[in-house]
């Protein structure tokens, strides 16, 4: 089980600020296009964390049972 | 009796630090909901030397956030009302205002001029401008950001740390989202108050900066989330070229020779009149570039200036040569229209 956090408009677009997924293991290249399939995060500008760590675009890293990965866009209201 | 003896008796102040703290120049960019927060805090700390940057005027909408205003101050200068309020907080304190909208063009000078940025606006495009400065001139920068009930804080800049573009690099669709969002008062006085406590702690060099870090708040669960910057940040986009776009003061918008273009959204308010200006959306201008000529006058505007500016960048690409965007937004071309009517 994998568990997806979500931000700012990109938890408006899931309707939800968080989700698990049954899954044990998953690219996050895979895991991005599932959830762009989803709710069509492609739209909007982000950045990955993995475990709260952010890990810029290397996309080829698994997503293991456990893991959290959160989606992080810029905010822009002050 | 000394007014900082309760924050000196802390061992991590002590007097040394109030020197610090008194010999220090703080810059804070806008004056809104953010800067509310922020300033009242430096000042009473006592900070020596604050500098204000907001073209901005109150309106009655900003009070329920922008706790340094009052009814009164309806119509006058952010920075001149926020200024009487501040100093009689502390009449030491050196308060240097400018009431004017960062830019390309002041941006060098106004940071160069103090030891740290407390970046407190709301617009990514002047964001990215103070970001990119902050990073030449080796200057920290405080940010803070707001999305409805979420807030984000870090610092950077700091110490050779990650700036704001490595952690979210420039994108065409990163200037998409400037359409206004509600806010609670306490949301962005919350944030604000991390920003304050954060430049406190530089000046002061105490506790972990952070740098580094991305923290989000959630105002509504009081859930709080600190992540980690990539370990490599990448410098600022300075590589990729990107095109220039001129800016105008909105009372230019209206000569005769150009054509004013609002790019906004059809459901967006207020409403401009047709009879003023031509409404293609940002969304659609690439499909619709053949409704304009390409060597007259265009001038764009939008909601607060992020996609006019967006589009402005889209149409030089294109080919036009003399594009404009307004500094400012909807709400300025509004009101000139309203004083052109009522003067007629």
């Amino acid at each position: 089980m994998i568990t997806v956090k979500y931000f700012g408009n990109i938890a408006e677009a899931a309707q939800s600020d968080f989700e698990t997924l049954n899954v044990d293991s998953i690219s996050l290249a895979e895991l991005l296009e599932v959830l762009d399939s989803k709710y069509a995060i492609a739209q909007f500008p982000f950045q990955i964390a993995v475990n709260r760590k952010i890990v810029s675009k290397q996309k080829d890293l698994n997503i293991l049972d456990s893991y959290e990965v959160a989606l992080l866009p810029p905010f822009a209201g002050g | 009796m000394d007014r900082y003896q309760r924050q000196t008796i802390l061992p991590e102040v002590g007097t040394s630090g109030q020197q610090k703290l008194k010999s220090s120049g703080v810059l804070v960019v806008g004056a809104g909901g953010l800067g509310c927060a922020i300033l009242p805090y430096l000042v009473s700390a006592g900070v020596g030397r604050i500098g204000i940057v907001d073209g901005d005027r109150v309106e009655e909408s900003n009070l329920h956030r922008q706790v340094l205003y009052n009814e009164n101050s309806i119509g006058a200068l952010k920075v001149e009302a926020a200024q009487q309020v501040l100093q009689r907080m502390n009449s030491s304190a050196q308060l240097e205002i400018i009431p004017e909208f960062l830019s390309t063009e002041n941006v060098d000078n106004l940071v160069g001029a103090f030891d740290l940025i407390v970046d407190a606006t709301d617009n990514l495009e002047v964001r990215y401008i103070l970001d990119e400065a902050c990073y030449r001139k080796k200057k920290p920068m405080v940010y803070g950001s707001i999305y409805r009930f979420q807030g984000q804080v870090s610092v950077f800049n700091y110490n050779g740390g990650p700036s704001y573009s490595s952690l979210f690099p420039k994108e065409d669709k990163s200037l998409l989202n400037c359409e206004e969002a509600g806010v609670l008062g306490t949301t962005v006085g919350i944030i604000g108050m991390l920003q304050a406590n954060e430049a406190l702690k530089i000046i002061l060099g105490i506790g972990e900066v952070l740098s580094g870090k991305l923290l989000i708040y959630d105002t509504l669960t009081n859930d709080q989330q600190i992540f980690q910057l990539a370990d490599q940040p990448l410098n600022p986009s300075s590589k990729t070229e990107i095109e220039k776009v001129n800016l105008v003061d909105p009372e230019l918008a209206f000569s005769t020779n150009s054509a004013l273009i609002d790019v906004r959204e059809i459901f967006e308010q207020p409403e401009i009149p047709f009879s003023f200006c031509i409404k293609i959306p940002l969304s659609e201008l690439e499909r619709r570039l053949d409704e304009l000529d390409k060597d007259s006058d265009i001038i764009l505007f939008c909601q607060m200036g992020g996609r006019a500016i967006q589009a402005g960048r889209l149409l030089i690409k294109a080919g036009f040569n003399k594009v404009k965007a307004v500094r400012g937004g909807a709400n300025d071309i509004l009101k000139l229209i309203e004083h052109e009517i009522e003067h007629e």
